[in-house]
């Protein structure tokens, strides 16, 4: 009888079943980062504290220089609200796409190969990183001082966050998925989701000329900060779709990279026991 | 037999390909690296630009957009190039505990990890000034550095390491008593973001908060130096080596405390 529902499990491709396997996992991966329970208290407590400094910078900032280019300190929480709840949500629900170079460099993918689900979504859970529900739990708050505070503003910063979540996930997958083609390329992925990450800080009229450019190409900083904090000030159904838009093609482009890049992979040959 | 030559060919091909591709993996995160510092400069020299547009000023606490450039471009490079930092090192060390064997080799624990970190720290210091010197050149142009400054600024330098591994030195050797410490690392690097000069200069902080964040420790571990080298003032000098000693005293006399006391729950067991 159990074979039979592993059986039906392991063919019922449906977004319902992979929704109660995505908690399921998150839920075990939780649950096994809090049999360290100082630990996980610290690193929730000190990403929180880690959050509030940066906010205090700006906050200095903008105490000297008021606005600039029509960017005030408002601007920049609801930046951060955005930003930090996107940010929180693909390390909460897919932090193994992080080290996707290293294990590819590692033949450790082998270990995903033989499970029955995908296997771009079994590498994103198989990590959670604790101190996100800190940058979760920080977004909310600094919400308030966001300057829009109705139920329909929420549920747009909520909409906005996951959208722009999708983004940065994909910029993941494919600038890790590069070591499928370059063997090494570990540090320089982890190089260029901080470049992508230094962007998101500053006031985003900062940015014009060629600079501007790049925020909307290889590192979309444009469609992960400026355009979600500018749809959130002045909603507008045209931006929202551009977002949506760009959502999906880099989707697909990441599914492309990550399933070309998987015929290339070469079996480390570990033998061990994941547990 | 031509087959077995063309097997012959293909296998050094093969190799001479795995080596090809040995070495580019360095070239591309040597190049990546450079890369990120050249947007964060680049990032730095539209921001103050057009700061400064809107308030009208050419110069804010005695800096113009390019001494700003540049002075942002020197604390990051020293702040970087500590890297990794020394916390993890010992943090490591104390929860592997390699820490037990290190103790008792025939050297000073702390002496021996401050050769380290300086050694380590200066390679990549070098790089970092070079390509962040190229950046703010082409970006903001030249600013005026006097041999005096840089004199001068190095002293302030080598002060502010001493105390960055202090600091890191300490936060490490907390793991004798917490499970993990990389949260008390976090809110000491952004302790530095904020009162440390690497985003925003402490010369451009509002008045009240400018007095306070010069004789916070964070200020003296990079700050003080790039402050000086861009624009020298002799009696700013003798300020900041001052706060510096102090801090480097206060810090000295934590980390040999706590490693004393941490000494204690170090347990060897033979065999």
């Amino acid at each position: 009888m159990s074979q039979l529902m592993a059986d039906k499990i392991q063919k019922d491709t449906s977004l319902g079943t992979y929704l109660s396997l995505t908690w399921e996992m998150v839920k075990m991966n939780v649950l096994s980062a809090m049999e360290y329970r100082v630990s996980f208290a610290m690193q929730v407590i000190g990403m929180i504290i880690n959050d509030i400094g940066l906010v205090a910078l700006w906050f200095i900032f903008f105490e000297k220089f008021p606005e600039i280019r029509g960017w005030t300190f408002r601007d920049t929480a609801a930046l951060f609200a955005i930003t930090t709840a996107q940010f929180s949500i693909v390390m909460i629900l897919a932090n193994g796409s992080f080290r996707m170079a290293r294990m590819i460099a590692n033949g450790e993918i082998d270990n995903f190969l033989s499970l029955p689900k995908n296997v771009l979504w079994q590498i994103s859970l198989s990590k959670t990183e604790v101190s996100a529900f800190g940058d979760l739990l920080f977004g909310l708050v600094i919400y308030f001082f966001s300057g829009n505070l109705s139920f329909e503003s929420f549920g747009l910063f909520i909409l906005l966050s996951v959208i722009t979540a999708v983004i940065f996930f994909n910029f993941i997958v494919i600038t890790q998925s590069i070591a499928f083609f370059t063997g090494n390329f570990e540090e320089a992925a982890v190089q260029l989701f901080h470049a992508l990450l230094g962007f998101t800080l500053y006031p985003q009229t900062a940015f014009f000329g060629i600079l501007k450019i790049i925020t909307l190409t290889i590192l979309p900083a444009f469609f992960i900060a400026a355009l979600p904090v500018e749809i959130f000030r002045n909603f507008n159904i045209f931006s929202l779709s551009l977002m949506i838009g760009f959502a999906a093609i880099t989707f697909f482009i990441a599914i492309f990279v990550f399933k070309k890049g998987l015929r290339r992979y070469e079996s480390g040959n570990l033998i061990n026991i994941k547990i | 037999m031509n087959g077995v030559y063309a097997l012959k060919i293909i296998k050094y091909f093969e190799v001479a390909k795995i080596n090809y591709f040995n070495s580019l993996a360095y070239v591309i995160n040597a190049l990546s690296r450079s890369g990120v510092v050249v947007i964060r400069i680049w990032i730095f020299a539209q921001l103050y630009r057009i700061t400064y547009a809107a308030s009208g000023a050419e110069e804010i606490g005695g800096l113009t957009v390019a001494m700003v450039v540049w002075s942002l471009m020197m604390t990051q490079s020293f702040q970087s190039s500590g890297r990794p930092p020394v916390s993890e090192i010992i943090d490591e060390e104390v929860k592997s505990g390699a820490l037990a064997y290190s103790i008792n080799r025939p050297y000073s624990y702390i002496l021996f990890h401050l050769s380290g970190y300086l050694g380590r720290s200066t390679s990549s210091l070098f790089i970092n000034l070079l390509i962040g010197s190229a950046a703010s050149l082409i970006l903001v142009g030249p600013v005026k550095i006097t041999l005096f400054g840089i004199l001068f600024g190095a002293i302030l330098m080598i002060f502010g390491r001493l105390l960055d591994f202090l600091i890191s030195f300490i936060i490490g050797l907390a793991a004798f008593w917490i499970e993990d410490t990389t949260a008390i690392a976090w809110i000491y690097s952004k302790g530095q973001m904020v009162f440390g000069g690497i985003i925003l200069p402490i010369a451009l902080f509002p008045d009240y908060l400018q007095k306070i964040a010069e004789f916070l420790p964070f200020s003296q571990l990079f700050y003080s130096a790039a402050r000086l080298i861009v624009s020298f003032d002799m009696e700013l000098f003798h300020k900041f080596i001052l706060i510096q000693f102090f801090w480097i005293a206060f810090f000295a006399a934590l980390a040999y405390f706590i490693f004393k006391k941490g000494l204690k729950y170090v347990t060897i067991n033979g065999g």
